[in-house]
């Protein structure tokens, strides 16, 4: 059985690989799979722990946070198609100011 | 089983890399969910059977068809070039995750696990839909429900953010741009709205667009 201090470390992982994703993708688009790739990082530490306690807490906080995700996606990615019609552009830097 | 571990662990890493360096933004979430499919696999060596299903079905499946519609849909599956306006902000970026991944793996090898790990396990009967459906419907029924709000709300919302406005930004109706006499079931394919109804137009207009539905 793997220890769960190998998920964790690979959790980790996956999590900064994400946190780099965000800090240096510049379309919206890309950012926001990157935010997947850290959500799923979480996801499968929780899990880990979940087992670690033999409690199902873990994986029910995984649950919600799968459904949380995937409103996030829907308002999220209908925001990006709303600002690219008025803008032209889903390019971060862009998208800076806030002035509508 | 850590043969297993190994080899999805790999993979998602090597799944997670394409997903932030694809120059192409199709490449990237394919890559994606290539590291969610191993997500997946992880959580079914965790005990986890219902999240694994759950994960292909709902991540890999339906949010990752959401992505590569919009993708595709806005055509951004192109790099954006141009001036960086933060000097090294790849550098940096690099730098600290190193960091962070670093600090990650330090922090997990200093994990206890509170029990035996093979007693934890048989707790968990396998992670199956009842024992997730027992604890979502007793200690967290309100979250539950929560969610379901959350997600009926995130419908209406995502429905209302993309739809076309009724008039244009400068508050004057299309109809108006319509020349003086122009006769009405007259005008061509191309002068028809284009995206749902407008209101405010000429009566007659009105009509002939009400006769066009009929017809």
């Amino acid at each position: 059985m793997v220890s769960t201090s190998s998920y964790l470390a690979l959790s980790g992982i996956l999590f900064a690989l994400g946190m780099i994703g965000v800090l240096t993708r510049r379309t919206a688009i890309m950012v926001f799979l990157s935010v997947e790739l850290m959500l799923n990082a979480a996801n499968l530490a929780l899990v880990a722990f979940a087992r670690s306690w033999g409690d199902p807490t873990g994986q029910t906080a995984v649950f919600i946070v799968m459904t949380l995700a995937a409103a996030e996606v829907a308002i999220g990615l209908a925001i990006i198609v709303a600002i690219f019609r008025k803008r032209e552009t889903t390019n971060v830097d862009d998208l800076a100011a806030l002035k509508g | 089983m850590t043969l297993a571990f190994i080899l999805l662990g790999a993979l998602a890493i090597v799944g997670g890399i394409i997903t932030i360096a694809a120059r192409n933004a199709v490449h990237a979430s394919l890559g994606l969910v290539g590291t969610l499919l191993c997500v997946a696999g992880l959580f079914a060596t965790l005990n986890a059977s219902f999240l694994a299903a759950t994960q292909v079905i709902v991540y890999a499946g339906a949010v990752m068809v959401l992505f590569l519609f919009v993708i595709m849909l806005l055509n951004a599956n192109q790099p954006v070039t141009g001036h960086d306006p933060v000097p090294f902000v790849r550098e940096l970026a690099g730098i600290g995750g190193t960091l962070l991944a670093a600090a990650f793996v330090v922090l997990a090898f200093t994990y206890k696990d509170p029990r035996p790990l093979a007693e934890s396990a048989a707790a968990l009967r396998g992670g199956d839909a009842m024992i997730m459906g027992e604890t979502l419907l007793t200690r967290f029924l309100l979250p539950f429900e929560a969610v379901s709000i959350l997600l009926l709300v995130a419908i209406v919302g995502s429905v209302a953010l993309v739809q076309r406005p009724e008039a244009q930004p400068d508050g004057v109706p299309d109809e108006l741009d319509t020349p003086v006499g122009t006769v009405p079931g007259d005008r061509g394919q191309d002068e028809q709205p284009r995206f749902g109804p407008r209101v405010g137009g000429q009566p007659a207009l009105q009509a002939a667009r009400d006769g066009e539905v009929s017809a």
